[in-house]
């Protein structure tokens, strides 16, 4: 669907850089001025179509009463369009009108400022609620670290006692000849037999 | 062969905008006052988009390139300088050049409408000036009465002449 460019941006495309390399347009008759007559057409006298005068008269008037029914219907539309538009800006239902918009707009502003408000108290008691959960759990961690901290410490007492009940029978350098004459004297004998039927005897050969 | 109007008489609009003329653009000398060297080229004005000067028409513009050899128009409220399928301001009614089963030519017109464009000083082209006539919201064109009496005279011409080849 080929769509007649006007001459401006005709002009104009042809000035700037083609975008393709046929300018598609639409062209009115194939000739220039410069190309030659048809052999057909050379001796062609063209002549307007012949005009009646009697018709012409009568054309004359017709058209002279058209034209002023028509310029007087203009100034009817043209006066009805003015009275609308000067009756909607300064009419009697223009103030009303203004005023119900007013009171609309008023009321609705209104009801947002009360929605606000609502959504504004909903949140603060969830933002509270909130706050309250965070310290509630800090408070039980605090609890939690304390109780771990006082087994770990407990733990540690007990093998603190466990190791002060060993050193008491650890070998010191005062204690080292006494515990090699006790170690002498009492020869251990760790020999002992056992069997496929777990019968462990002790008693050896070695006393 | 008939034509039978289907007329659509809307009800008044709310706010009016008479304002059509706000829509030209104030004609602004486009000339520069400096001079350009004579290599540059002056694309301002071949490249606006804004119209300069032109008016408001009422006229008949082809719509649906859908199929071949079946026409039918709009009328339309549009500014002079457009294409005539091209962008309009407002559809004011429709026109089917081929007459129906019954031989008619349908027409629909937006009186209401139509007159709003008028009283902000819309032109008429010839055929919509022609259609409303017909309608009766325009006094008969003078071209219209002419030509019917053309015919007319043409046809008694041919049947005379025919009945003098008879006899």
């Amino acid at each position: 669907m080929l769509q007649a460019l006007c001459s401006r941006s005709l002009q104009a495309a042809r000035l700037c850089a083609p975008r393709r390399a046929v300018v598609v347009e639409v062209v009115r008759g194939r000739k220039s001025r410069s190309d030659p007559i048809a052999k057909s057409k050379e001796g062609r006298i063209k002549t307007p179509p012949p005009v009646d005068p009697v018709e012409m008269v009568v054309l004359k008037e017709r058209y002279e009463e058209y034209q002023l029914i028509i310029s007087a219907l203009r100034l009817e539309f043209k006066e009805e369009v003015q009275r609308k538009k000067y009756e909607a800006e300064t009419g009697s239902m223009a103030e009303e009108r203004a005023r119900k918009e007013a009171e609309e707009h008023s009321a609705l502003m209104a009801w947002n400022r009360a929605e606000n408000q609502r959504m504004l108290q909903l949140r603060l008691q969830r933002v509270q609620k909130e706050k309250e959960e965070v310290e509630q759990k800090e408070f039980e961690a605090a609890l939690e670290r304390e109780q771990k901290r006082q087994e770990f410490i407990k733990l540690k007492e007990e093998e603190l006692l466990r190791l002060q009940e060993e050193a008491k029978h650890f070998i010191t350098l005062e204690n080292l000849d006494q515990r090699i004459e006790e170690a002498l004297d009492n020869p251990k004998n760790y020999n002992f037999a056992i069997d496929k039927e777990g019968r462990v005897i002790k008693q050896t050969v070695l006393k | 062969m008939k034509a039978v109007f289907l007329m659509k008489n809307t009800s008044s609009m709310f706010g009016l905008n008479v304002g059509v003329l706000k829509e030209f653009t104030p004609s602004l000398s486009q000339r520069n006052v400096t001079c350009y060297p004579s290599s540059m080229v002056h694309l301002s004005s071949l490249l606006s988009k804004q119209y300069h000067g032109g008016h408001v028409v009422i006229r008949l513009a082809l719509a649906g390139h859908n199929q071949a050899n079946r026409p039918f128009y709009r009328i339309v409220a549009a500014f002079n300088k457009r294409a005539r399928d091209g962008k309009y301001m407002e559809q004011l009614g429709t026109y089917d050049p081929l007459p129906n089963i019954y031989n008619e030519k349908l027409v629909s017109l937006n009186f209401d409408r139509i007159k709003y464009w008028i009283g902000c000083g819309a032109h008429t082209s010839k055929p919509v000036s022609k259609l409303l006539g017909l309608a009766g919201f325009f006094p008969l064109h003078p071209m219209t009465v002419t030509e019917a009496e053309r015919r007319r005279a043409a046809a008694l011409t041919e049947s005379s002449r025919e009945r003098e080849e008879e006899l």
